[in-house]
């Protein structure tokens, strides 16, 4: 009897562990494959539940051959369940292998004060003192003096409500205290009004047209602090592959302040202005180039793209001719080293989108770079390139079909938007060579994972191809 | 340029191939849909965008494209499929403007409009057609909007901004107002073309023929009722759910759900797209105004027609739903900050009180031209007039259209803004200098305040004595 009763103890052992994975997939849509598991699921409970019901009306019948039966029966559950179980983890499986995302920010750190007493003395407030209106709008000289806070938050109005900007620019000068307080302002406050109305200040005295004297510029490092208070991680790529589980479980996995969409406009716009106001060094540049991608790859700031597209642009536009084939090139290598070779990596080349010459430059450089690291013994030039691809045979069993993905599409990306492949027809023929060998070895029944992904992909460009 | 005709010449290859990408797609909507989805539009955008030389995507590429943002399946689809919308319009413009002529001499050639006629467009041709098959109540938002379906989508807007519960802004708000972004978008890139050739030219078909035109014409929709809806979001929007994102985090943080990235997506984000459709109905705002005073002149010049309809101008609208409803005098004007219109408003609101003076008889086109800053300030300069001012319309309310009216002023005499048309802004900033005006303002407060010795001074109006007084110190 304790026989029988051995393997439902640990059936039921085993359908604890599945509930979290369970409550965990239905906070996502339902889909039917989670209904279907939830009704096996139940199902299962209900012959458990019966057959327990059974086995206490056995204790007392003792008949061995309903035994022989019973036990057949729970062989099939504990299998049943086995199955469901597996079915299960391949649907989560499936899950983490098909989309991309790494977190690049971690906890925030506590933000600077935003008190700033050298305020008081700006000479807007101090020409106004001695103004004979202030009967009027009674802002005491003497508050001002002595009590910081009613000067700021007098100040605090005229930046929400937008008269700062109007008289910025009817005077054409903005004074070092005003410029620094509203860029803290701007990347720290908590408050949204605040934070929005200082971008916009940012903003509009970055791209006005107007002669607007600014005395004092962000720097680099300014910048890069308050990505840090931000939380976000500046090696985020290079431990992801390491301790990906620890921040996948990670509950408060970080989520940066909403000042971080200030601080995207901030760096699109100080970039535009290279011309009048040289911010940031060449270097500086292509490190917040290497941030900005590394911000598509983290799928909590997916509804922000178009900002980061905007700012990916403009930061793509400070680089001078001379500098950017180096430039390019430079950041390529450095995102290239770090990124995981998973769909990550295909997520980075496509955030880059291929709308001009210099786009598409970094998009095929960086499609490049990613695939000379993926391989392990060293090639170089894109012959070697495009012979060791198709050299692999991708009908053998042992042939990983997620990295030839990978490769597919960084390959189409590399030679798609590459300036430098154009007269050179060998290589186009050797890309159609070892497309054809993507969508013509590969059978339409073959079961492996990405298998039917490999195919199409490779017989939608070959289609492509052809027609060139 | 190229030759518009090539470049819409249709590639059936590229579109069969990457239709094909789709065929897998079904109604489950599992993870390798979206992939295919997303592959989809990756696929287009290397053959259209890409290349330098790219052909446009067929109506079926981008009907289904459109589909895409429409169902909003996840945040990756819906921005992945609006930015492609744009940048497809970008290399590809339905109207745009072409010089005449060799393109060295801009200056002195006339523009002319081309329109692509067999482009794709996400409006129902005509606006009117598809509605009277489906009910307006079971639409589920699927193909090509008319102009009911662009009044629904608004009133959905509505809801957003009523809704208090986070988990309900998920992807479906999220996806409706980069919709409206979208399909405003493509208004303006249909009008804006079409209405600064009409000033050069005063070929009034260009703008009967307009998309705006169309829509607002139309009878399936009632026009008041969704300009009143425009100007609920404006008001309302922007303010509704600041400092609901924070909360959404720290009690995430504190019930340490797991990761969901949508949802985490869509909170991130929600402020920053909110305030992108709180512009978007702004210009589209201002593009009305804009239509009504095109059609305004054409009407004067005898080149419309009884089948052009007769439509309340949208500035006279506003006013009165800024007159009946004060809660929104405040917030709107605090959104509303084009500075040519906004001025316009606040000096009408002004002048529908002021006593005019009775040897001048209203012309029969209810002209503005008297109606300036300057006029309006001096109103305020003698005190009987300030209080039959102040009678009507109360100190609090003469006080917010003062300093709303002062720093419209301002933005465009500093032409922070970029006016469309220099013309215009000189027109309304003309008369006075900047010092005179910023000395006005303070006397009609000085004004105010001796009419009205319980006058309590706002904030807002505080910051525009200040702004006045600060610029009258540097500039004199």
């Amino acid at each position: 009897m304790m026989d029988t009763d051995g393997p439902l103890d640990f059936e039921s052992e085993d359908l604890i562990p599945v509930s979290p994975v369970l409550t965990k997939k239905r906070k996502k849509i339902i889909g039917l494959d989670d209904l279907l598991t939830d009704f096996y699921k139940e199902q299962g409970k209900a012959i458990e539940r019966e057959s327990k019901q059974k086995k206490v009306k056995k204790n007392h019948n003792w008949d061995d051959e309903d035994d022989t039966t019973q036990t057949i029966k729970e062989a099939k559950l504990s299998q049943f369940v086995d199955d469901c179980q597996q079915k299960m983890e391949a649907i989560s499986g499936e899950d983490e292998i098909s989309s991309w995302g790494i977190p690049v920010f971690g906890n925030q750190k506590t933000p600077p004060s935003l008190a700033f007493p050298e305020l008081g003395s700006c000479m807007l407030l101090q020409s106004f003192m001695k103004n004979e209106i202030n009967s009027l709008v009674e802002l005491s000289g003497e508050k001002v003096h002595f009590c910081h806070v009613a000067g700021e938050t007098f100040l605090d109005g005229l930046l929400v409500n937008g008269w700062l900007s109007k008289l910025v620019f009817t005077c054409g000068h903005v004074e070092k205290s005003v410029a620094k307080w509203t860029f803290n302002l701007m990347l720290y406050s908590s408050e949204e009004e605040v934070r929005t109305a200082a971008s916009d200040f940012w903003c509009g005295i970055l791209s006005s047209k107007n002669e607007v004297k600014i005395d004092w510029f962000p720097s680099y490092s300014e910048l890069k602090r308050a990505l840090e208070t931000y939380g976000f991680l500046f090696d985020s790529l290079s431990n992801f592959s390491s301790n990906s589980e620890l921040v996948h479980t990670d509950s408060d996995c970080g989520r940066p302040p909403q000042n971080i969409r200030a601080w995207i406009k901030l760096v699109g716009g100080c970039c535009q202005v290279r011309c009048k106001h040289s911010i940031f060094s060449t270097s500086e540049a292509e490190d917040l180039l290497g941030v900005i991608i590394c911000l598509f790859l983290d799928r909590q700031l997916q509804g922000l793209s178009m900002l980061m597209y905007e700012c990916l642009l403009s930061v793509i536009s400070f680089f001078t001719e001379e500098e950017w084939d180096n430039s390019c090139e430079k950041v390529a290598k450095s995102l290239a080293c770090r990124v995981p070779r998973d769909l990550n990596c295909l997520r980075m080349v496509e955030c880059i989108l291929g709308v001009d010459a210099r786009s598409k430059l970094l998009k095929s450089t960086v499609a490049f770079e990613i695939l000379i690291f993926c391989f392990d013994k060293e090639v170089s030039g894109a012959e070697e390139i495009l012979r060791f691809l198709i050299s692999i045979n991708v009908k053998e069993r042992s042939c990983d079909l997620f990295k030839m993905y990978i490769y597919l599409v960084l390959t189409e990306n590399w030679l798609l938007t590459t300036p430098f492949l154009e007269d050179k027809p060998v290589i186009y023929e050797m890309w159609g060579v070892y497309l054809r060998n993507c969508s013509c070895q590969i059978t339409s029944t073959d079961l492996r994972t990405y298998a039917s992904k490999v195919r199409n992909r490779a017989s939608y460009l070959l289609q492509d191809t052809v027609k060139k | 340029m190229e030759n518009p005709s090539r470049r819409r010449v249709s590639n059936r290859g590229i579109e069969e191939n990457t239709l094909a990408i789709l065929d897998a797609t079904g109604v489950k909507d599992t993870q390798d849909d979206n992939d295919d989805r997303l592959a989809f539009l990756e696929a287009v955008r290397a053959a259209s965008i890409v290349p330098e030389h790219g052909t446009p995507p067929t109506n079926k590429m981008l009907d289904a494209i459109f589909k895409i943002l429409q169902s909003g399946k996840s945040v990756e689809l819906i921005m992945a499929s609006y930015q492609l919308l744009s940048e497809i319009d970008k290399h590809f413009p339905r109207v745009y403007l072409s010089d005449v002529g060799t393109s060295d001499s801009s200056c002195s050639t006339p523009l002319e409009v081309v329109v692509v006629q067999e482009a794709w467009s996400p409006f129902v041709p005509g606006l009117d057609i598809a509605s009277s098959e489906r009910e307006a109540a079971d639409r589920k938002f699927d193909g090509p909007i008319d102009s009911s379906g662009f009044h629904l989508l608004i009133q959905n807007l509505v809801q957003v901004t009523e809704e208090t519960n986070f988990q309900a802004l998920g992807l479906k708000s999220m996806g409706n107002m980069l919709l409206f972004q979208y399909l405003v978008n493509v208004l303006e890139g249909d009008f804006l073309p079409r209405n600064s050739v009409y000033r050069e030219t005063m070929n009034w078909n260009l703008l009967r023929e307009s998309l705006l035109n169309m829509l607002l014409g139309s009878r399936r929709i009632s026009y008041k009722g969704l300009i009143k809806d425009c100007l609920f979001i404006v008001s309302t929007l922007c303010h509704v759910h600041v400092g609901f994102v924070d909360d959404v985090r720290s009690s995430e943080n504190s019930a340490a759900k797991p990761y969901k990235d949508s949802d985490t997506a869509v909170a991130v984000a929600l402020l920053e797209v909110e305030k992108c459709t709180c512009i978007a109905i702004q210009r589209l705002l201002v593009m009305i105004m804009e239509l009504d005073m095109s059609k305004k002149k054409a009407d004067m010049e005898g080149h419309t027609t009884r089948a052009d309809g007769v439509r309340t101008p949208l500035v006279e609208i506003i006013l009165d739903e800024l007159t009946y409803n004060k809660d929104i005098l405040s917030p709107f004007l605090q959104v509303f900050d084009e500075p040519k219109w906004k001025l316009e408003i606040v000096l009408q609101y002004f002048w529908k009180y002021i006593a005019k003076p009775s040897v001048r008889t209203r012309r029969s086109n209810g002209s503005t031209d008297d109606a300036t800053l300057d006029g309006v300030l001096k109103c305020f300069s003698n005190s009987t007039s300030t209080k039959s001012i102040i009678k009507k319309i109360s100190t609090g309310v003469a006080q917010l259209l003062l300093a709303h009216a002062f720093q419209a002023y301002l933005s465009l005499s500093s032409q922070q803004h970029p006016v469309k048309s220099l013309a215009d802004s000189e027109e309304v900033v003309r008369g006075s200098s900047l010092v005179e005006i910023c000395k006005s303002v303070i006397s009609a407060f000085h004004s105010l305040r001796r009419t009205d010795e319980h006058m309590e001074i706002l904030p807002f109006e505080k910051e525009a004595l200040f702004t006045a007084a600060t610029i009258l110190s540097t500039k004199s």
